[in-house]
């Protein structure tokens, strides 16, 4: 628009003759350099266009239903801003379902990382049947969790499950797994742990192996102990397997569904009767399908999908603090100790 | 820069060009009616039932009859699951089958969209419509007098008992004494109850094996339940509910109940190891129990047996209706199956393979529905669908409010298991369930 306006003044400068000639490409050249630059987008592109249409879009349909009043079957009844969120953030229900959340994710987070670690440790020693071990711990994750679910709660049966049973016949009292929270949380995190250690293991164990033998042999003949060696030496090089690891964890604990929805599957409340293992994920659903508000249900989507990403810069930030400060710590006191050699040495 | 520009806008482009043909198969997936065809091409009717409904010899029959008609029928395993689906696709706009199955506990939400189903007086329900008990016609009614749906089975509530464990307390086993013991066509909750602390002192056992089911033909049996005909709530304040609600948890509070997880009974086990010795058996139940038993490794001899007798009067529960979207494009025939499916011969051959109890009056007096069958010879040979015909008279169509299911579930369904596992007294239950309602239904 602007260069109709305005006279053009290029003109002159073109007239003057340019400085270096740019010599016209042959056209082979110039499609091989476009295919260079180019192809490598090409062949990323199909991801890209996939996520837009499952990622982005959903995600941006659904906060644009979260601030609306809408009934799943009746459609969207009249914009209210941010009101679906307000009446969330003031809803027991809600905060229920992210305590219940985040207290199975710590019960199985934790204990599972450590079992992971240790079942990789093991592993990593020269055992025999070597293959035979490493395919047998990750069964559990190759069975779908609805069949693991399936065995787990009746196992977990208040009046006829094999542990109850167990339980009794040694006169102790049943415990109520399905009836009380802090029970309940205990038999899904074991669900959870069940599927996830000997995955994570593995991914540890080959973390492991990447570590380079000769620095164990050297730390060997200088009198280091197998214990030692594993806090000292395995357990430092791992540290960026660790974190992803416990970043997937976390993602992954936060949006658990399965096992408390398949837990107790006849109750009237999804996620217990009184809503003692109902994870925000089942509490979602539960408003979407059962309570038919979808407007409040996208939003609880969308708070969730917040905190998953405020828990994750947190342990990415604690864990790289941690990285680091050891780092630090172990540079002061390499220095220490030189000094003192060397103080030691003028001496 | 220039090129990475230029693949930028490709990118785009196909992108748009996906969105596109997404956005385009779901309108050629919405736009329905129209083309009915002729009666000779040849179309595929796609049918969606949950559960064991027995239409599956009646399909392969229809089929013969109709040569240019191919059904494909989808079973989905449970109700609850069918609704899940009927809603996702009801509200993508896009998949309903042409005869879609609906249970009476979700027919309020449906309800709610009646638009979103053709009005089968427009394919010929005004011919048919006296062949169905009225209230089950007028369930299938909507606000503007539409008839959305044909009325398969129906759930009238008979009482099943355990004939063996009632023997162990002294307490008559034959069925026609055991409907007298309860008090015949004038048997009260009271009653009911009565016999059960009897029972309870005689064998120490609980009587009935959760409180929920109760409840459920507690509430079902009153004129106006959870609202009133209005279409406004009426639970809080409400006088007769709160008063059952009372008898109800007394009696539970003192062992009646054995507590058990329903449709889990411990996997069966709860029916076969003297748990407890009555059950509320709507016509549909029987095979539940049935198949209960079995799974425990029980069979005709565990000893349940069905009274024609039940508590408070008529009850019924459950029971399903078909219906025909606006999505489907073939409405005519779809109707047409529908009307097939649910006539009174269907109906007395879907009784003998699934238990179903007709719902049409011709087919409840059918031979085939009052005499005897698999399923009779497990109740040591109770005429069920002669007490079944019985246990109908008397049922009235109760209105149901849009929340109705919400409110059965999540309101009382909480309060319920408190009051079965000891957690809180039959007040403070209450309480509770005013609470969950004010939370969930009145400020949702």
């Amino acid at each position: 628009m602007t260069t109709t306006l305005t006279p053009p003044e290029e003109k002159s400068s073109e007239a003057v003759p340019p400085q270096r000639a740019k010599p016209k490409l042959p056209f082979k050249y110039r499609l091989s350099r476009w295919d260079v630059k180019a192809s490598p987008y090409v062949y990323i592109a199909p991801f890209f266009i996939l996520f837009g249409l499952v990622g982005l879009f959903p995600l941006g349909y659904t906060f644009v239903v979260s601030l609306n009043k809408w009934n799943l079957l009746t459609g969207p009844g009249g914009f209210v801003g941010l009101s679906n969120y307000v009446a969330e953030l003031n809803d027991p229900f809600f905060w229920n379902s992210l305590f219940n959340t985040v207290s199975i994710f710590l019960l199985s987070a934790v204990p599972q990382l450590i079992i992971a670690v240790v079942i990789a440790a093991v592993l990593d020693q020269n055992i025999r049947g070597k293959t035979f071990w490493r395919m047998s711990v990750l069964i559990p994750y190759v069975v779908t969790p609805v069949a693991v679910t399936l065995i787990f709660s009746s196992a977990f049966d208040e009046k006829y499950g094999a542990i109850n049973n167990l339980l009794q016949f040694f006169h102790l009292n049943p415990i109520m797994w399905k009836t009380e929270t802090f029970p309940s949380h205990i038999a899904i995190a074991t669900m959870v742990n069940w599927r996830w250690t000997g995955y994570n293991a593995l991914i540890l164990l080959a973390a492991m192996q990447a570590v380079p033998r000769d620095i164990y042999e050297s730390a060997a003949l200088d009198g280091a102990g197998a214990i030692r060696r594993f806090f000292s030496m395995t357990l430092p090089s791992i540290r960026p397997t660790m974190i992803f690891v416990i970043i997937t964890a976390t993602v992954g604990g936060l949006q658990i569904f399965t096992e408390p929805k398949l837990f107790n599957p006849t109750t009237a409340t999804p996620g217990g009767p009184q809503r003692q293992y109902q994870t925000t994920v089942l509490y979602l659903w539960d408003l979407a399908f059962n309570r038919q508000n979808f407007g409040k249900a996208s939003a609880v989507a969308w708070l969730l999908f917040l905190i998953i990403v405020l828990f994750g810069l947190l342990n990415f930030l604690i864990s790289r603090r941690i990285a680091s400060t050891e780092a630090r710590s172990s540079k002061r006191k390499t220095a220490k100790r030189l000094a003192a050699y060397n103080q030691n040495k003028i001496s | 820069m220039k090129i990475s520009r230029r693949t930028k806008g490709a990118a785009a482009l196909a992108g748009i060009a996906a969105f596109a043909l997404i956005a385009t198969g779901c309108s050629s997936g919405g736009s329905s009616a129209s083309s009915s065809g002729s009666s000779t091409d040849p179309i595929t009717l796609n049918v969606t039932t949950f559960g064991t409904m027995g239409y599956d010899d009646l399909y392969k029959q229809y089929e013969q009859l109709h040569p240019n008609i191919t059904i494909n029928a989808t079973i989905i395993d449970t109700g609850d699951n069918a609704k899940t689906d009927w809603q996702t696709k009801e509200a993508a706009g896009a998949g309903l089958p042409d005869v879609q199955a609906v249970e009476e506990g979700w027919l309020s939400a449906v309800m709610q969209v009646s638009d979103q189903f053709n009005d089968l007086s427009q394919y010929g329900a005004n011919d048919i419509k006296d062949r169905w008990v009225p209230w089950k016609l007028a369930q299938a009614t909507d606000a503007k007098g539409r008839i959305i749906g044909y009325g398969s089975d129906i759930g009238p509530e008979g009482i099943c008992y355990n004939s063996k464990d009632f023997a162990a307390a002294g307490l008559p086993t034959d069925r026609d004494a055991v409907a007298a013991l309860f008090g015949g066509d004038s048997a009260t909750w009271a009653d009911y109850f009565t016999i059960g602390q009897q029972y309870k002192a005689a064998t120490g056992k609980a009587f009935y094996d959760q409180s929920g089911f109760l409840w459920n033909a507690m509430v079902n049996q009153l004129k106006e339940g959870y609202y009133k005909t209005d279409g406004t709530l009426n639970v809080e304040g409400n006088a007769q509910l709160e008063a059952l609600w009372t008898q109800l948890s007394s009696a539970t509070a003192s062992g009646l109940s054995a507590n058990q997880t329903a449709w889990d009974w411990g996997k069966g086990k709860a029916f076969t190891d003297g748990s407890f010795s009555t059950f509320v058996c709507p016509g549909w139940m029987l095979g539940v129990v049935k198949g209960q038993v079995t799974s425990a490794g029980g069979d005709a001899t565990s000893g349940w047996d069905f009274a024609n007798v039940f508590p408070g009067g008529a009850a019924n529960w459950g029971g399903s209706f078909l219906t025909v979207p606006t999505q489907s494009k073939h409405p005519q025939e779809a109707a047409d199956l529908a009307a097939f499916l649910t006539n009174a011969q269907s109906q007395a051959a879907a009784f003998g393979v699934a238990g179903t109890f007709p719902s049409v009056t011709a087919a409840q007096s059918d031979p085939a529905v009052t005499g005897t069958n698999d399923l009779s010879t497990f109740f040591n040979n109770a005429p069920l669908g002669t007490i079944l015909a019985a246990r109908a008279k008397g049922v009235v169509a109760q209105y149901k409010g849009p929340d109705d299911s919400v409110i059965q579930s999540q309101v009382f369904g909480p309060a319920i298991q408190e009051i079965d596992s000891g957690k809180a007294d039959g007040a403070t239950a209450w309480n509770d369930a005013i609470t969950l309602l004010n939370q969930l239904v009145v400020n949702k």
